[in-house]
């Protein structure tokens, strides 16, 4: 599908400048691990669908263990900003605080703010010291305040949605124009980029009020799901699809078409102008197996060979909307840099 | 009607356009459960209490009589000369019954509504007044009268003639005492409430009432079954015995409560020296009476005259030989007089004179044998043939003509419901309130004072008599031998569908030790009367039943109008019919009773039936056609088990395709479906007459294919068969794919689902109270689930489950669960618990107070923490409390001359109590109780996140706890990246062959995919076939299995994995519950020994195995030392 890439992202050759490389203290043709370049393989990923919060590449020339890493990565590890403590001034709706608080929990927040932000364990360890994006400033909480009341007058009742947070500027003392932390949603946004319909926190009734302070924290899926910046990421083995042709012919057109039948995906068509089967759409194969079991109950075992390649994935990553796609692919890659850089470290310090 | 052969094919045509489909009857249904809710049964038997019943049991009751007894007089000389004598009658006439009320203590009234009775612990009753009327005789000398003089003959004076006033009093509307109300019957104060109206009131629309609300708990009453009286059962004897044949009746006059008389006829062994003689048993004769003694005591005294009322047809050689022995052995008797004699002689006590004995006798057949053909005068005919028939059946089973009788079959069981159960109670405690009225007004006129009888009524007689029974279940009165136990029990408010379940639950008081399987199994009678699934495993397996969904309980009507039927009818009453025109007729019977015999029986059947369709005659009345013994009995009597039925005339349906029209539209009710002759109620004894179709499709077969039909001769059809389900089983989906003891464990399992138990429950304070977060109604739902309100009071979550092995943690029943998931909010729920404490009132004046113990003053305080309470001794709401805390500060003055020395400083004692559970302080409620004490319930709450060891069940009896949590990347994914929330093991399944399981799943992913709710109704049409090719369709592995991969690797797993939604429920069983482990800790003072229980921080066991463990590490460590 053609979408234009966005900046940085497109046809993105991973091996690259390798960091690991660029240290270069180990003679030419040699990796940092002195493992020469030959043997390692140059992963390339092809972007084949961007929207705000989906998106589709192809990774090729890598491993499964790699992808399966990028897909816990993309799930557990990426950092994202979500309420985690809620300070329950007045709460006369019909849900208990510890209620209201996870709801408020699971609100996601656009969270690019987060590179700045430093987690509770990172501020208290001291571990970001040496990094350059941080600052000993850099925050560790963001304060929001809900507060709605139900008049009288508003029989109907109304709703409490994700858009009646607001961020507390005055509580934090943060730039303004640099923090852009809110709620969000996928739903479609009005004039002022807020989404139309919130997210419902609770419904009032004439006379309820909630008021709230929440705090924000930088925090990984690992920990709660709430930080998780995806709803999934997902990938799948490229198949390698063979019909023996020979064989297929020896079918009937009623045959062929019940075979492609079979398939409860679009993965075969007949093609309208030869009327011989062929592979329309090799990526919506499941695995599910029905055409093979299919062939050996028509009596032609053997009809069609598929293999999963093992190195062609197909990813596919629904973000919550706190980050943009290609920000969770990125920070993703940037955290398992980060964990290897770790690892090397440690496994040179266990060297020498 | 339409006419069944020779149709004009145009005819035919139209008629088959009206034809309903299965799919209208669900219309019908609609219409009868919003119509008749679900705990009618309940309603209609307690109304009838109300209503009727307490009414007549207060008529029945004798007037008062009372007269001064002549008290010793120590100037001698009696009463006196020309002293007015009086004499005092007190009759009862109608009683009254208000709305719900309450009395304060301090006198102020008002009307009660359930909420502030549930909260408040006070009983919800209505007060009963009695009107009574008070008749003052008084004899005086009549001063008009001329002066009578002096016996000539003794010169005393002849006594004056007296005359008698009556002055009546009457005394309007006396109180006689408090009746507790069930909720949302007629006298109810929710009754007739919108539910806008019932939510403004604080109760929940969802609620069916059909419970008592006794000191703030609600309380339901069991049916208790039973066996139906004046009932002939013949029974075949085994070898032991020294009968061949017993046939027994329990004879029980139809008003009133006299005990039952069993009489028993039975027929001698071939062994025994009689000789197959027939003898019987008779109230209070010790001895058993050769059967042709017994009639010509009754004075049929020739041989020809018994036999003529045993046998009737004496062309029937075969009988009347098998009589021969019983008419020898009486030959001695020959007259009426020594056959009375004979009876007299073994029962009363010896060296009465024979006038005595021959009264007694007489006295004992007229008054105690078989009561229910009658107990005055002039009832020998009657009772002659009752016996006769009784005999005559005992011969045909003898005779090998009739098997015996099957003492399990559900026509001859009745069901006890609230109404009877109070108007046995009732009838005990007015029968004691008139025997205190009866001893007031006499000591009040022996010692010559006025009475009142508003004072003479004892109001707590009655009050606190009901208010014990149903507070307790012990059923009778306070101290009486023969009380039952718990058949008022406490409302389970675990879950909606196990508080629905609870009001339609019945016990048979049979010993639950008794060995004998045939009363625990299930009959064919039970066929949509009785749930086939829902009944306890263990003990009481098979005697604690559910109603099926239609099944109804006969609340009981009158004979009299049946009566005065049949005689317009030309039945011929019994005591005019020569025993030869028996056979020819058939015998008529009414609640056991016979009445006559009818010669035209066909006739009369069918005019019964046609009256009681028009509802021109009750439609409870049963009517039961025996051909083969040539009988038509008819019930009347409350407690028979009916359903309803579609009526079929010519093999087609009365209901019409414009009835369903009319009834969608509202313009048609449930009750206009049966008095328009459509629908009707069949007891269990007289669908054995019926020819019932099981499916309506069954009726266009037998028209259109007769040579291949069943029967052409249906005369109803079931509305659906799934409606023999009961509350919890209509709840599986599928059930009909299940092996039927899973079905028995969902519908257990069902009870312990959290979900929302009431949409009041904020309102609400349970001792306990389970509410799920999140729930949500299920994606595969059955027809049923509507009425039962199972989408608008769900009780689990339709979870993503994976039928996998996957690392081993969810062996042994255990499951999988996603992490991720829970922290979204999977199963989270909350749990409520109230603590409820009085200030009491203590002897001598003194009263506890709510306060915050302070140190200086108070002694005997607790570990725990006391600064959770406010000033008022009460825990702040919205504060957070941890096990030991302590939520309500009380303390109790200590006696001024109990203080010893050292506590002399300490003025109070604490009586504080602990919250139990860590949480959070939900709401505190402090109001006064009725006796106007101080009385506080707090609510704690906590939340309940799922963890390893909490315990989950889909609907298909598989349940297990969590063995493992894995966040969502380490879960195995599908080709579209989704997770599961379960992962359940393989193994749980083909040993189980709980195929519902799977077929729910498949269903639940084409729901899914359809955004439609899946039916899976019982014996629908529905196949595991259509279901896959929908899935196809929607780009799916037909038969549900997905290929997924490995969360922590990313490969491909090499099985399919059968992967889809599944609706499941989380139980109340939690770790946090049960986790339990001490070191040390508290010991008991006597023995030393460790307390008992986690609740008290017991110890734990260190058993035989765990000794020998510790023995081999010590021999191991050992050996290891050696070397």
């Amino acid at each position: 599908m053609a979408y234009p890439p966005p900046p940085g992202m497109g046809m993105m050759p991973m091996g690259g400048p390798h960091p690991m490389a660029a240290a270069g203290h180990h003679h030419q043709g040699v990796g940092s691990l002195g493992i020469p370049h030959k043997f390692q393989r140059k992963p390339k990923l092809t972007l084949r669908d961007m929207r705000d919060d989906y998106c589709e590449f192809e990774l090729k020339n890598t491993d499964t263990s790699v992808a399966n890493a990028l897909r816990r990565t993309m799930i557990g590890e990426v950092p994202t900003i979500a309420i985690d403590l809620v300070d329950v001034e007045v709460n006369t709706s019909v849900l208990n605080d510890e209620f209201i608080a996870h709801r408020m929990g699971l609100i996601p927040l656009k969270s690019d703010f987060a590179v700045k932000m430093q987690t509770v364990y990172e501020a208290a360890s001291g571990s970001n010291e040496n990094n350059e994006n941080y600052s000993a400033q850099s925050p560790t909480e963001l304060t929001f305040k809900l507060h709605k009341r139900c008049e009288s007058s508003q029989t109907a009742g109304i709703d409490v949605t994700s858009n009646d947070i607001e961020w507390d500027q005055a509580a934090d003392g943060l730039d303004p124009n640099e923090v852009d932390v809110k709620p969000t949603t996928l739903a479609k946004l009005d004039e002022s980029g807020n989404p139309e319909k919130g997210i419902l926190i609770v419904k009032l009734r004439p006379g309820q009020e909630v008021k709230l302070t929440c705090i924000a924290r930088k925090g990984i899926g690992k920990d709660h799901a709430k930080w998780s910046p995806v709803a999934t990421a997902v990938f799948t083995f490229v198949p390698d699809i063979r019909i023996d042709q020979a064989l297929m012919d020896t079918l009937t057109e009623d045959q062929r078409r019940a075979w492609i039948a079979s398939c409860p995906t679009q993965v075969f068509e007949l093609d309208p102008t030869t009327r011989r089967v062929i592979v329309k759409d090799p990526e919506a194969y499941t695995y599910d197996g029905e055409c093979i079991k299919k062939a050996a109950e028509m009596g032609v075992p053997g009809l069609v060979e598929i293999t999963p390649r093992s190195d062609d994935f197909v990813f596919r990553v629904e973000t919550t909307g706190a980050l943009p796609p290609a920000t969770v692919v990125v920070w993703a890659l940037e955290t398992i840099e980060e964990k290897l850089k770790g690892t090397q470290e440690d496994i040179k310090k266990l060297i020498m | 009607m339409f006419s069944g052969v020779g149709e004009d094919p145009d005819d035919a045509e139209a008629a088959a356009s009206q034809e309903i489909s299965q799919e209208d009857a669900w219309e019908v249904i609609n219409c009868y459960f919003n119509e008749m809710g679900l705990v009618r049964q309940q309603l209609d038997s307690f109304d009838e209490f109300i209503q009727n019943t307490m009414q007549e049991i207060v008529d029945e009751s004798m007037e008062i009589d009372v007269e001064p007894v002549s008290q010793h007089d120590p100037t001698g000389g009696g009463l006196r000369q020309g002293a007015a004598q009086k004499r005092f009658k007190v009759r009862f006439g109608q009683i009254y019954l208000s709305k719900p009320m309450m009395v304060e203590a301090d006198g102020d009234t008002s009307t009660l509504f359930p909420k502030e009775a549930r909260l408040r612990n006070l009983t919800y009753a209505a007060p009963l007044y009695l009107d009574m009327t008070k008749l003052t005789y008084t004899t005086t000398v009549d001063d008009e009268a001329p002066d009578p003089g002096f016996d000539p003959a003794t010169g005393e004076p002849l006594p004056r003639a007296m005359k008698t006033e009556e002055v009546v009093e009457p005394f309007e509307k006396v109180f006689v005492g408090r009746v507790p109300i069930m909720l949302r019957s007629k006298f109810c104060s929710l009754h007739g409430h919108s539910d806008k109206e019932l939510t403004e009131l604080g109760e929940c629309p969802y609620d069916q009432g059909g419970y008592f609300i006794i000191n703030g708990s609600e309380k339901v009453l069991i049916a208790q079954e039973r066996m139906s009286n004046n009932h002939v059962y013949v029974f075949n004897k085994k070898q032991p015995s020294k009968y061949a044949h017993i046939c027994e009746i329990r004879s029980v006059i139809e008003s009133g409560n006299r005990t039952p008389s069993t009489l028993q006829v039975k027929m001698l062994s071939s062994g025994s020296k009689g000789g197959k003689a027939i003898r019987t048993t008779l109230p209070y004769i010790k001895q058993d009476i050769p059967i042709v003694i017994v009639f010509r005591a009754l004075g049929f005294v020739s041989d020809k005259e018994v036999l003529e009322h045993i046998v009737y047809d004496f062309e029937d050689g075969e009988m009347m030989e098998a009589l021969k022995s019983s008419i020898d052995e009486a030959q001695p008797v020959q007259s009426q007089e020594t056959a009375l004699d004979y009876i007299g002689k073994r029962g009363a006590l010896p060296g009465v004179p024979r006038e005595e004995r021959i009264k007694y006798a007489k006295e004992i057949l007229q008054k105690e044998m078989l009561p229910h053909v009658g107990i005055g005068e002039y009832n020998e005919a009657k009772k002659c043939y009752f016996l006769g028939y009784m005999v005559h059946r005992l011969l045909l089973c003898h005779l090998n003509r009739r098997r015996e009788d099957d003492r399990d079959h559900y026509g001859n069981k009745r069901l006890d419901l609230g109404g009877p159960l109070l108007a046995n109670l009732f009838r005990l405690l007015f029968r004691r309130l008139t025997k205190d009225v009866r001893a007031y007004l006499q000591r009040c006129v022996d010692n010559g004072k006025e009475f009142n009888l508003t004072y003479a009524v004892k109001a707590r007689t009655i009050t606190s008599g009901l208010k014990y029974s149903l507070a307790t279940g012990n059923w009778g009165m306070q101290g009486n031998a023969d009380v039952r136990a718990g058949v008022s029990q406490v409302l389970n408010r675990l879950t909606y569908a196990s508080t629905l379940s609870h009001l339609r639950r019945m016990n048979s008081p049979i010993g639950r030790e008794g060995k004998l399987a045939k009363p625990r199994q299930l009959h064919n009678s039970h066929w949509g009367m009785i749930c086939p699934a829902e009944t306890p495993e263990g003990q009481a397996c098979g005697l604690v039943k559910n109603l099926a969904l239609m099944a109804y309980v006969s609340v009981g009507s009158p004979s009299a109008p049946i009566l005065e039927f049949l005689e317009e009818w030309t039945t011929e009453n019994l005591e005019e019919v020569a025993p030869s025109s028996v056979p020819r007729a058939t015998k008529v019977f009414v609640n056991g009773t016979w009445v006559g015999i009818h010669r035209n029986p066909d006739l009369l059947v069918r005019t019964l039936r046609q009256l009681r369709r028009q509802v021109d005659i009750n439609t409870e009345v049963g009517v039961v056609r025996d051909i083969k013994l040539k009988e038509l009995r008819l019930y009347t009597d409350y407690g028979r088990c009916m359903r309803p039925l579609f009526i079929v005339e010519n093999k087609r349906l009365l209901v019409k395709k414009e009835t369903v029209t009319l009834l969608e539209r509202n313009d048609l009710v449930w009750n206009d479906l049966i008095s328009n002759c459509m629908i009707e109620y069949i007891d269990t004894e007289e669908e054995e007459t019926t020819m019932i179709a099981m499916r309506i499709e069954d009726l266009t077969d037998a028209r259109e294919n007769p040579e291949y039909a069943y029967t052409d001769s249906y005369t109803h059809c079931e509305i659906h068969p799934s409606m023999i389900l009961g509350i919890c089983a209509s709840i599986i989906p599928f059930p009909d794919h299940n092996q039927s003891p899973r079905n028995t464990y969902q519908s257990a399992m069902g009870k312990q689902a959290m979900g929302v138990y009431a949409t009041n429950f904020q309102l609400r304070m349970d001792t306990i109270g389970y509410v799920l977060y999140y729930p949500q109604k299920p994606l595969v739902t059955t027809r049923a689930m509507e009425h039962l309100h199972f989408r608008e009071l769900p009780a689990g979550q339709n979870a993503v489950v994976a039928i996998a092995c996957y690392s081993g943690y969810n062996q042994e029943d255990s499951v999988i669960m996603n992490q991720s998931s829970i922290d979204r909010g999977l199963f989270r729920s909350i749990y409520y618990r109230s603590i409820t404490d009085e200030e009491k009132r203590l002897t001598g004046g003194a009263r506890e107070s709510f306060e915050k113990p302070s140190k200086e003053h108070t002694v005997g305080m607790r570990r725990g923490d006391y600064d959770k309470l406010d000033h008022d001794g009460l825990a702040t709401p919205g504060s957070r409390i941890s096990g030991d805390d302590i939520v309500i500060g009380k303390t109790t003055p200590i006696a001024e001359d109990l203080m010893g020395a050292a506590s002399r400083k300490f003025s109070k004692r604490d009586v504080s109590h602990g919250a139990k559970n860590a949480g959070m302080v939900d709401q505190v409620l402090l109001t006064t109780n009725d006796t106007g004490m101080r009385f506080c319930k707090i609510r704690t709450r906590t939340i309940r996140i799922p963890q390893v060891g909490d315990k989950f069940a889909s609907r298909h009896g598989q349940k297990g706890t969590i063995g493992m949590v894995y966040p969502q990347e380490d879960m195995p994914f599908s080709f579209e990246g989704i997770s599961p929330d379960i992962i359940v093991n393989p193994h749980a399944i083909p040993s189980r062959m709980t195929i519902g399981h799977l077929v729910e799943c498949l269903m639940g992913k084409v729901a899914s995919f359809h955004g439609k709710e899946g039916d899976a109704t019982p014996f629908t049409q529905v196949t595991v076939e259509n279901i896959s090719a929908e899935l196809h369709k929607f780009g799916y592995q037909c038969r549900g299995n997905e290929t997924m991969y490995n969360g922590h690797t990313g490969r491909m797993m090499e099985a399919q994995i059968f992967f889809g939604p599944t609706y499941y429920q989380r139980l109340r069983h939690m770790v946090d519950d049960k986790i339990h482990s001490r070191a040390r800790g508290p010991h008991q003072i006597l023995t030393r020994q460790p307390m008992e229980g986690r609740a008290r921080d017991g110890g734990l066991r260190f058993g035989e195995m765990e000794r020998d463990w510790y023995v081999f590490c010590l021999f191991v460590d050992l050996c290891a030392l050696r070397t």
